[in-house]
């Protein structure tokens, strides 16, 4: 067997039957069913026989500030052949946690893996990258996280940052993020780089990812947070299997309540399903119907999202962005208008008002019994004069004599 | 004697009147006759057959796709729940169910494109426009003054105006027309998934209405299509199992409702002829009478020696 | 030889002939109410540019089942039919020679322009969309078959020419005794005037005639959703009727008013054949009115037992109890009846004319229409302008009829009780001309 065996050569060699590689490609189909060139074949058996040709990726996995959580989902699948069979398929050359050697033999180790395969591995990184003070909050061998990762990413074929701490900063970077902890974008340029963020996510999406660029020389398309368009396009209320509830208006209250022991939707309770992209409503983890957080009762937190997780209140409500008809319907005759207090009151009162002038001047009709006497003072006398005076004919009158030209012309 | 300016202009105005009214009232044919409404050449409209839909409400979220119009989520900020159509919904899916239990029905509403609009009669500037080929009745923002006539005009209480904001807006199904002119569909009928709605010439929607009635005998309500002679005509038909009044769509009569309405308005203000000649008419007696007035003006200046006041 | 009251009690006097225009003076054009006024104004502007930025939805109680609110159904089709007098009462006076109208008629004008004005005012904002009505100036986008298109086309230019122009002699006439050196140029806009005036009247007669039908014509196309009650071919013609006796009610009611208000002798000639005619049109209306229901058969709607009866008995009775009062009191010349006559039988018809758009218009049976107490404001605000309008008018120019005698008062009081206005530059020669330097002097 050569130093770098196909994919299929090396199953073959470990043992591992056709039956579970075939059911291994059937979950990639199922995990990117659409938005890869590699699962976009016709058949499993395509899908299988292009894997199978290709030749083991080379794989190198550094950690920095991380829990090890994406490291633990891609181990601690429901059966342990699943684990080993991902970590057959691909060639994992350097990984702190899985592999035994440290200190110096371990630094050698990485710088073997980088030297063989230059320019063609993929290098994924888990744990948020810290930054502040020169990166003195994290070293590796004597140097900072930032320095290690630069150097590896260099001669990397493609860098994928798994977990929501290399997509964007995740849990170190949360406020007040004492170690300038940021995404692996943040401190790499010039290379391809892929998020995969999630807490953790599914290990699938990162299988698909690396078999794609190995087996078709290429990554797929991406949104505009770096994540593939096949995971991460739609948000997880449009998948949602309590998507009924929420359409029929049915919502938890509180945890425990009977609406959340019955299952409805937990909007109420502060999920973040609506405005999060993720497909984690239809592939669940560690290979179990119904494992994933809205599943079992828990609200989503947002965690693919960068302003959401750690940036908003656990049960605050969200948005519904695209929102759809509920799964109610309006009436024939909908209901319109209505009648204020204040404005009833205002009318009322102008109505009164004008009704009551009315009422108070029909009655000076009767009792004003001066009415049509000029009260007005006035110089009676000097009036009598300016009438008299006035008696005399106006030389201009307004109007002109009656008879027109018109009729000077008939007489 | 010769003939003066005056008399000619008053012997015109007096012969002409009674002209005026028989050309424009049309003697004798004032009560019988029902103008013909044209069908315009490429008609198009949509076939609605409630007693297939399922409510699915697929029509109402293609439909602002389709017109690109946010979702109206000022029901319950969740979910795009509009009571009505509105500024934001040109097209609902509603539904008619009686407490007693008898038999319910989904009802779509959205334009039926009358072939005699009553809006577009009514609209001053003519905003609101069918167009002559399709026949589709689309509003217009620069003709239209915002004077919300349509939405009392209209007898099935479609178009809707924006009540929020400085540049309100009408809102009321187009049939998609900028989708037609790419060649689609209306945003409705290319995502209903029973054919509950159809979109198509109106010839040919007439035509398949009329084949499932008669291929389901006793399925429908009346054994009639609404909308194929109600209110003039209208380009958008429907179907259904249960009375049309109960979905809301009212029972008007063959004639539409502007020709019913305006026939005597129409009549008197045609070419203006009517108008113009009592005009005439009234300026001749007022002559005369503005003479008698100057006379008796001018004595009581004299009297009092006071201008007279006109 | 005239009749006119004191009190009650009719006296007959040639003291008492309305003869001739003369400003209400003695009295301060700004006192506490007429700043009531202006304020409520001043708060109608503000709200008013509140509406223009918001939209309409915020201010008032508009929905999407009633379109309409009250500045369109109230203070245009409602209170232009109260100031319809021009019309009503200019016909009256020049084609039916009731000649004794003529003293009406200056407060026929002014309240039908005011009318006109405040309603054309409200039209433009209530418009949603007001800046196209720009359109207005090209024939050829008009909807000819539009009855609003008639009615926003014919009112303005009815409010802004024949209107306008037949009020421009008072202004004359003010600046012919204003000043002196004025006249010339005042006589020769007199003549140009003179010479149109056929034409204009005419016009005068003829839009309103015409528009205050398309008001009516309106809701023939709202078709079933008005009540059949109100909802007739006939609407058109019943609302130009309702105009007609509406507007006599507003023109001699707010003359009667004036004449209590400000201690002015009334002229029952005038004043009786007012009444009479008024009556007379209460009466042919309200027969017509019910022939049509009769005839259409909707009679027994007015039987059951919804607003809609409700609303039809209050203004068949308000109607036809004002025709009553006004028939009874030309016998005896009493005044309160009449003016009680006047008001009641014009409630009426505004009720009549603001029913088919809102209170028997049925647009679906789950919703209302309710003006907000914005929309409430703003409606009375624009009626308040309107009333500071003709305080200031009627106190300031030759508008309400008085005997001759008046006016040598009028000159005699300006002279002797407000001799500073001769110093100031404004009033030239007194307020009306009386301290103008004569051959006597």
């Amino acid at each position: 067997m050569s130093k770098h065996p196909t994919i299929a050569e090396h199953l073959e060699a470990s043992g591992v039957s056709r039956r579970s590689f075939l059911q291994l490609c059937s979950m990639l189909m199922v995990t990117a069913p659409v938005g890869l060139a590699l699962t976009g074949k016709k058949s499993v058996l395509q899908v299988a026989e292009a894997i199978g040709k290709t030749k083991r990726p080379s794989v190198i996995w550094l950690h920095f500030q991380d829990c090890t959580g994406c490291t633990e989902t891609l181990l601690r699948t429901s059966a342990p052949d699943v684990a080993h069979l991902i970590l057959d398929v691909i060639s994992l050359d350097y990984h702190e946690t899985l592999m035994a050697a440290s200190g110096a033999q371990a630094e050698a180790a990485l710088r073997s893996a980088i030297a063989d395969n230059a320019g063609k591995y993929v290098l994924v990184v888990e744990g948020a990258i810290p930054t502040r003070d020169n990166g003195v909050y994290m070293e590796l061998g004597g140097r900072p996280a930032v320095q290690v990762v630069r150097e590896v990413a260099a001669q990397a074929g493609a860098v994928i940052a798994i977990g929501s701490c290399a997509s964007w900063g995740g849990v170190p970077s949360a406020d007040p993020n004492p170690t300038g902890a940021v995404g692996v974008d943040y401190v790499v340029s010039g290379k391809p780089i892929v998020n995969l963020p999630g807490c953790p996510p599914n290990p699938y999406n990162l299988l698909a990812l690396v078999l794609e660029y190995v087996t078709m020389g290429r990554l797929p398309e991406l949104d505009e947070f770096n994540r593939p368009k096949f995971a991460y396009e739609r948000v997880i209320h449009e998948n949602c299997p309590r998507r009924a509830h929420f359409d029929a208006g049915r919502f938890a209250a509180a945890f425990g309540d009977e609406g959340h022991r019955k299952g409805w939707c937990l909007y109420k309770l502060g999920c973040k399903g609506p405005i999060t992209h993720a497909a984690c409503a239809t592939r669940h983890f560690n290979e179990i119907p119904g494992v994933w957080p809205i599943g079992i009762g828990a609200p989503c937190v947002g965690c693919t999202e960068k302003g959401v997780v750690w940036r908003m209140g656990t049960f605050e409500t969200v948005p519904i962005h695209l929102a759809t008809p509920p799964d109610t319907y309006p009436p024939i005759y909908s209901a319109a208008g209505g009648i204020k207090v204040g404005a009833a009151a205002l009318v009322g009162a102008v109505a009164g008002a004008v009704g009551g002038a009315t009422w108070v001047a029909s009655q000076r009709f009767q009792s004003s019994a001066e009415a049509g006497v000029t009260r007005v003072n006035v110089d009676r006398e000097h009036a009598e004069k300016l009438k008299a005076s006035a008696a005399k004919p106006i030389d201009k009158p307004v109007f002109k004599p009656v008879s027109t030209p018109d009729d000077k012309k008939e007489d | 004697m010769a003939i003066t300016r005056r008399e000619l202009i008053s012997t015109v105005a007096k012969a002409g009147v009674p002209a005026a009214v028989a050309m424009t009232v049309g003697a004798g044919s004032l009560h019988a006759e029902t103008e013909s409404i044209p069908i315009p050449s490429a008609a198009v409209g949509l076939l609605y057959d409630a007693s297939i839909c399922i409510g699915c409400k697929a029509c109402v979220s293609a439909c602002s796709e389709a017109n690109d119009t946010p979702a109206d989520t000022r029901g319950d900020a969740l979910h795009q729940a509009p009571s009505d159509l509105n500024d934001l919904t040109r097209n609902i899916i509603k539904l008619y169910k009686p407490e007693d239990g008898s038999p319910s029905s989904f009802v779509k509403r959205q334009c039926m494109h009358c072939l005699d609009p009553a809006c577009a009669a009514g609209c001053p500037f003519q905003a609101l426009h069918k167009d002559p080929e399709t026949g589709i009745v689309s509003w217009t923002a620069e003709e239209c003054i915002g004077c919300r006539y349509c939405t009392i005009t209209c007898p099935y209480h479609v178009p809707r105006f924006q009540w929020k904001g400085f540049n309100p807006r009408v809102t009321k199904c187009e049939l998609c027309s900028q989708r037609l002119e790419k060649g689609l569909e209306p945003g409705c009928s290319s995502v209903c998934p029973t054919g509950a709605v159809i979109f198509g010439p109106r010839t040919v929607l007439l035509s398949e209405a009329k084949r499932r009635i008669k291929k389901n005998p006793g399925r429908y309500y009346q054994e009639r299509v609404y909308g194929e002679t109600d209110n003039g005509g209208t380009q958008c038909l429907y179907l259904s199992r249960v009375s049309f009044e109960k979905l809301g769509l009212p029972e008007l009569g063959p004639e539409s409702v502007p020709a019913r309405t305006l026939r005597w308005q129409r009549r008197l203000y045609q070419y203006f002829a009517l108008p113009a000649l009592l005009y005439v008419g009234l300026v001749q007696v007022i002559r005369q009478r503005l003479k008698g007035h100057e006379q008796e003006a001018h004595e009581r200046e004299k009297e009092t020696g006071l201008r007279a006041q006109l | 030889m005239s009749t006119a009251t004191i009190g009650n009690a009719p006296v007959t006097s040639r003291e008492a002939r309305w003869e001739r225009a003369v400003p209400v003076y003695g009295f301060p054009v700004v006192n506490g109410f007429f700043l009531a006024l202006v304020a409520m104004t001043l708060v109608a502007f503000a709200l008013t540019a509140y509406r223009e930025l918001a939209g309409l939805g915020p201010v008032s109680g508009m929905n999407d089942a009633y379109g309409w609110g009250i500045w369109k159904t109230f203070n245009v089709m409602v209170l232009t039919g109260l100031g319809s007098g021009a019309f009503a009462v200019g016909i009256a006076a020049w084609l039916f020679k009731r000649k004794r109208l003529h003293a009406l008629m200056r407060m026929a004008l002014l309240t039908s322009f005011l009318a006109y004005a405040c309603g054309l005012l409200l039209l433009g904002i209530d418009a949603g969309r007001p800046w196209n009505f720009y359109w207005i100036v090209f024939p050829w986008k008009w909807n000819m078959h539009s009855p609003l298109a008639e009615v926003a086309i014919c009112m303005s230019i009815y409010a802004m020419i024949p209107l306008a122009l037949e009020n421009i002699p008072v202004v004359l006439e003010r600046l012919w005794y204003f000043d002196s050196r004025l006249r010339p140029g005042v006589e020769r806009m007199e003549r140009g005037l003179h010479k149109f005036f056929p034409w204009i009247i005419a016009a005068a007669y003829l839009l309103p005639g015409m528009h205050q039908s398309s008001l009516g014509a309106l809701m023939l196309l709202a078709g079933e959703r008005v009540h059949p009650l109100w909802q007739t071919p006939f609407l058109p013609l019943l609302y130009l009727g309702a105009a007609t006796f509406m507007s006599f009610g507003c023109v001699a009611g707010t003359t009667m008013l004036c004449c209590v208000v400000w201690k002015r002798v009334m002229d029952m000639e005038v004043l009786d054949e007012a009444a009479r005619i008024t009556a007379w049109l209460v009466f042919g209306w309200l027969g017509l009115r019910l022939l049509d229901i009769l005839f259409r058969g909707a009679l027994g709607t007015a039987f059951h037992a919804d607003r809609f009866a409700g609303v039809f008995w209050l203004e068949t009775v308000l109607i036809s109890v004002g025709g009553w009062m006004l028939y009874r009191s030309v016998r005896n010349h009493d005044t309160r009846m009449m003016f009680l006559g006047y008001v009641l039988s014009s409630l009426g018809g505004m009720i009549y004319r603001f029913s088919p758009t809102t209170l028997a218009f049925r647009p679906n049976p789950e919703s209302l229409y309710f003006p907000s107490t914005i929309e409430v404001l703003v409606a009375l605000g624009f009626i308040c302008m309107g009333v500071a309008a003709f305080l200031l008018v009627v106190k300031r120019f030759g508008i309400l009829p008085a005997p001759i005698q008046e006016w040598h008062d009028m000159a005699s009081y300006f002279r002797f009780r407000r001799p500073y206005i001769r110093w100031t530059g404004y009033f030239k020669y007194g307020f009306f001309g009386e301290n103008e330097p004569t051959d006597s002097d």
